[in-house]
């Protein structure tokens, strides 16, 4: 028997696992990555550090991208899938790239297409686009990527940085209900990394619930309060404004002390949610993958078969299904290796049994 | 900034702290009776379960509320009192802290969970007027002139109302003074303007009218049970508006106007 | 309630736009139709003679404003102490020729009982709504809410009446007692948007200084924030994040628009807060509103499209003098800021001297020579006096129209 032969599409973290681990059992993996590089969303938004360990985006992934470069996957970068037909002996693909297109016919596929930010110019009570000092998660990890942290409107260095968790997310009026899962995390960690690069840098969290889950309660959460100073004010933002020096002002509920409270502010962040990205809109419209209510890929059973789709030999991983983190992504990217590869597996067992 | 007091008290008893949590205070029977009938009326609203959904306690509702900066209310609190199953919390705040509310919308609009926070309190103070609370009757008492005029005219503000004792505070120009009211509505260049006692001249098929929803909608019933007065008043007035009419269709020769 | 799929699939169809709630998203025009079509109710239409302008409202609808063919839904305070404020609108209304009716048969929405007293329901003030939109079915005009409340309150009841069949029902009986059908116009319209679709033939007409001129806006709450899908907003306008009437209207007259921090703040009006709370109003005007205009924004006129902003942000500020606040803002309604641009006279158009906010420095940096108009307008109301007639926007009403809302289909145009 021929060794299975399994298309992935999306080269982040749960894209580049499953290429690792189809290779690494035997099989071919052909990798299908629009940008020019691997590493997925951490990368092409120049993530600084990342949860929960504070290690810089290069020391988790790159390691992961070298070993997939070198297992002998079939990297596409720069590239797109152009169709897939799906035929009695698997799914006849057209990839375009570098001016050129192939055809290849593989076993199964593996979508890892990702998420994509929320677009905060959507929710117009916080002027994002309006006021320079108001920047998204995106924004300020690339400032502190530059390890530049300085207020876009003068080029100062802030006295006073807020982030505003769940914009985009939980949210009725901007048809956004779910949690983002990463925000507050992210966010703290955010605030860790200022107080680290400048103790003189007061930061402040504005939510409604912190969701740290499991370990990165103590290990972000507690650890910011204790060891970073970043102080928490249990309440949300509902307007951000200009003040009278070209700060902001900050609009907020102070729900524990239950008085509306307003701060003036040199910079906020926007803790931004998770959205299913356009490639993975693209993706599943091209293999008839169907959506779930909240606009991602939906698994045949999101409990019991989070990996599986209701299309033959088309799996899923990471945040094409929803909001998740990079360990669980590339999880899921092994996952739906093996379940791919069992699936190729079985097919021509069946096969060579009827012949 | 200046803090402003709180709303007078209206509640019959005038030394209990507004909020009590359920159960600390002493409760008598009528005053029980009377939060059971308005909490099973307020639950039972059609515009209950479309406005109440739910509540995450974000406190959004309360960043923009104008209310919030002067007074002892917030919208967040407003809508867990709605939203929760306390009937004797709902009637003291019904007593006071509705009333507070200047219904701008603008914890509606900011609300992630989508409740129509301002339409619940216009409910709850719906039911404390059909429900003769004190809170109601000593909100509207100096409201009667307003009342008037919109249950006989439907126009509420009249050129007539705005008097330099009860307005002192606009100023010295917000008043007509120098030349007579009259004369200065004159000079508006359109011609149903040039009232007085009216924003504008209301046709009286249009008050009559106007009447006849009042009354088959429940709004002059509700009204009774508030000011016995000031309805009777309105009725005698419409009585003899009625007459009027009639003569006039006789004089223009309108048949079914 | 939509489901989920129907809610995925409006989402991803503008997920460009600003997205919504599954409870806000539907769009109650489509129902409306489809109840039209059942003969439940008549819509009232916008047709070829309303002469509609297409604009863009907050989640990228499209709504149609007519503009011609108009029936005047006055305001009970605008009338009553802005009588500026309805009388720029006529004036604009007469240079463009447009058809218009002004009648004595309307009421107001009433929504101050509901809203301010809670001494009405749903029903009155669904009824009264549908009274007075009848009225202008019935002479064959569009109504024009010159309300922002009135407007607010309107787009409620429309979409009470819609969705709730109760109400739908014990509104159309009494109507039907009236002998009238139970009406709804396709669009329910505020003034400022007329004015805001006319703003480019306004700008046409300026004749005064406006380049020197600062205004802060104060959008009125029941414009944006009641029913937010139906407010205008415009990607090249306050970066299409904050509704695009008045700040369009202004900078196309020539003026600068300035930002100030409680912008999203309301002005304190409050209902019945101006009559019996007034120390709230006049405390949150002052405070919230007037003073980061002038301190921040450092406004020569403050400018909204509402009449209880208007009256609550004039009002309150003489009382300010006692705490030291002598702040003095004038305080006008966009229309009346552009009818004084297009060089409308001060006191017998715009009626300026009802404001209490001193407005003759305004004036005079616009290029007025105030000390004429005033002259002028003072020998106006000595001939008054003196028993002569007044000047008209329009033929006046005939005596019979005191009592009966006869007149059907004559729409005045000439003045
Ligand atoms: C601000 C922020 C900070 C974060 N920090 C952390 C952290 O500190 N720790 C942590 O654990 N997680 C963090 N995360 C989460 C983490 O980014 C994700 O879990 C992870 O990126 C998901 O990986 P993925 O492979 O599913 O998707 P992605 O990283 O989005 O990768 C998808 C890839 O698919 C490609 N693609 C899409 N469509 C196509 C197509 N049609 N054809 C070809 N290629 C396509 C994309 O170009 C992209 O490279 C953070 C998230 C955010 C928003």
């Amino acid at each position: 028997m021929a060794s299975p032969k399994i298309l992935i599409i999306g080269g982040g973290p749960a894209g580049l696992s499953a290429a690792q681990d189809i290779t690494d059992a035997g099989g071919e993996a052909i990798l299908v990555e629009q940008e020019g590089f691997l590493g997925g969303t951490p990368k092409r938004l120049h993530y600084s550090l990342l949860a929960p360990d504070l290690k810089p985006v290069e020391e988790v992934l790159d390691p992961l991208i070298d070993s997939v470069q070198q297992s002998g996957a079939r990297c596409m970068t720069g590239a797109k899938v152009e169709s897939v037909n799906s035929g009695r002996n698997g799914f006849t693909v057209t990839i375009s790239g570098g001016g050129k297109k192939v055809e290849e016919k593989v076993d199964a596929v593996v979508v890892a297409t990702g998420f994509a930010h929320w677009d905060p110019h959507k929710k117009y009570e916080y002027a994002y686009g309006v006021y320079p000092d108001v920047i998204d998660f995106k924004d300020f990890e690339k400032m502190l990527s530059d390890g530049n942290i300085v207020r876009p409107s003068n080029g100062q260095v802030p006295r006073r940085v807020a982030w505003l968790l769940c914009v985009g997310s939980r949210d009725r009026q901007v048809g956004k209900f779910y949690c983002c899962r990463l925000g507050c995390a992210v966010s703290i960690k955010q605030a860790m990394e200022v107080r680290r690069i400048n103790p003189a840098i007061d930061t402040y969290v504005y939510y409604m619930d912190i969701r740290t889950y499991g370990f990165w309660e103590d290990k972000l959460y507690w650890k910011s309060m204790e060891e970073f100073g970043v102080k928490y004010i249990r309440g949300r933002i509902g307007s951000i404004n200009r003040g009278e020096d070209g700060r902001l002002i900050a609009m907020a509920e102070d729900t524990i002390l239950q008085r509306p409270s307003e701060v003036p502010l040199d910079m906020v962040v926007l803790a931004t949610g998770m959205e299913a990205s356009e490639g993975t809109r693209e993706t599943a419209a091209m293999l008839g993958l169907e959506l779930e209510e909240h606009g991602f890929v939906k698994p045949l059973e999101s409990d019991s078969m989070p990996v599986s789709t209701a299309v033959p030999g088309v799996f899923v991983c990471g945040t094409a299904t929803g909001p998740k983190a990079i360990p669980d992504s590339i999880t899921e990217g092994s996952a739906a290796a093996i379940k791919a590869l069992n699936y190729v597996r079985k097919r021509s067992i069946k096969v060579q049994a009827r012949a | 900034m200046t803090v402003l007091q709180n709303l007078p008290r209206r509640g019959p008893k005038g030394t209990e702290p507004s909020m009590v949590i359920g159960g600390a205070r002493p409760r008598d029977e009528k005053t029980e009776e009377l939060a059971a009938k308005i909490f099973s009326e307020f639950k039972s609203d059609f515009r209950y379960k479309e406005y109440v959904l739910g509540c995450i306690n974000c406190g959004e509702c309360t960043t923009g509320c104008p209310a919030a900066r002067f007074y002892n209310f917030s919208p967040r609190e407003m809508l867990q009192i709605a939203y929760q199953d306390d009937p004797l919390v709902l009637l003291d705040a019904m007593q006071e802290k509705i009333w507070a509310c200047c219904q701008c919308y603008t914890c509606n609009m900011r609300c992630r969970f989508g409740n129509d926070i301002a339409g619940i309190i216009s409910v709850m103070r719906e039911l404390a007027v059909r429900n003769g609370l004190d809170s109601a009757k000593e909100v509207l008492k100096p409201y009667s002139r307003i009342l008037l005029a919109v249950m006989t005219n439907g126009t509420q503000v009249s050129p007539d109302m705005i008097q330099p004792d009860f307005f002192a505070d606009w100023g010295p120009f917000a008043v007509a003074k120098q030349t007579d009211i009259k004369t200065l509505r004159k000079a508006i260049p359109i011609d149903v303007l040039q009232v007085t006692d009216s924003s504008w001249e209301v046709s009286m098929q249009t008050s009559l009218e106007l009447f006849q929803i009042y009354t088959e909608s429940g709004v002059v019933d509700m009204l009774k049970s508030i000011d016995p007065d000031l309805v009777e008043m309105i009725e005698d007035i419409v009585d003899e508006w009625k007459d009027e009419f009639e003569e006039m269709k006789a004089k223009y020769g309108v048949g079914e106007a | 309630m939509l489901n989920a799929d129907q809610i995925r699939d409006v989402i991803n169809q503008r997920a460009q736009a600003r997205t919504f709630s599954d409870k806000k998203v539907h769009d109650v025009r489509e129902e409306m139709w489809r109840l039209h079509d059942k003969g439940e109710l008549v819509v009232i239409p916008i047709e070829k003679k309303n002469r509609p302008v297409e604009v863009e409202t907050l989640f990228g609808w499209k709504k149609r404003i007519p503009t011609d063919y108009l029936w005047h839904h006055k305001s009970c305070g605008q009338c009553g102490n802005i009588p500026g404020y309805p009388a720029s609108l006529l004036w604009f209304m007469n240079q463009f020729k447009t058809h218009y009716l002004n009648e004595p048969h309307q009421t107001s929405c009433t929504a101050w009982n509901y809203h301010g007293s809670g001494t009405s329901n749903p029903v009155a003030l669904a009824a009264v709504a549908v009274r007075n939109w009848h009225r202008a079915y019935e002479t064959g005009t569009f109504p024009l809410i010159h309300c922002g409340t009135s407007y607010g309150d309107y787009k409620e009841m429309r979409k009470l009446l819609i969705e709730n069949r109760e109400v739908r029902e014990k509104v159309r009986d009494i109507m039907h007692h009236m002998g009238k059908e139970l009406a709804i116009p396709e669009e329910i319209v505020h003034y400022s948007e007329w004015v805001h679709v006319k703003r480019n033939d306004m700008a046409g007409m300026v004749k005064m200084k406006l380049d020197g001129i600062t205004a802060a806006v104060h959008e009125p709450c029941h414009y944006y924030k009641m029913v937010p899908e139906d407010a205008i907003y415009e990607k090249d306008t306050n970066g299409g994040q904050r509704p695009a009437p008045p700040t369009a209207l202004i900078q196309a007259l020539g003026a600068k628009v300035a930002d100030y921090s409680t912008w999203y703040d309301c002005c304190g009006f409050g209902f019945r807060h101006i009559l019996t709370e007034r120390e709230f109003s006049r405390s949150f005007a002052t405070l919230r509103k007037i003073k980061p205009m002038v301190e921040e924004a450092h406004a020569d006129v403050a400018i909204t499209t509402d009449t209880g902003c208007v009256t609550t942000l004039d009002k309150s500020q003489w009382i300010g003098k006692s705490h030291g606040m002598d702040y003095m803002l004038p305080v006008l309604a966009d229309v009346q800021l552009a009818a004084l641009a297009a060089g409308a006279h001060p006191y017998k158009i715009v009626q300026i001297h009802w404001h209490s906010s001193p407005t003759d420095s305004l004036l005079e940096k616009m290029g007025f020579d105030v000390a004429y108009y005033k002259k002028d307008f003072n020998s106006y109301i000595e001939e008054l006096q003196r028993g002569r007639e007044p000047d008209m926007l329009y033929k006046p009403h005939d005596e019979m129209e005191k009592y009966f809302a006869v007149n059907k289909g004559h729409v005045i145009m000439d003045n």
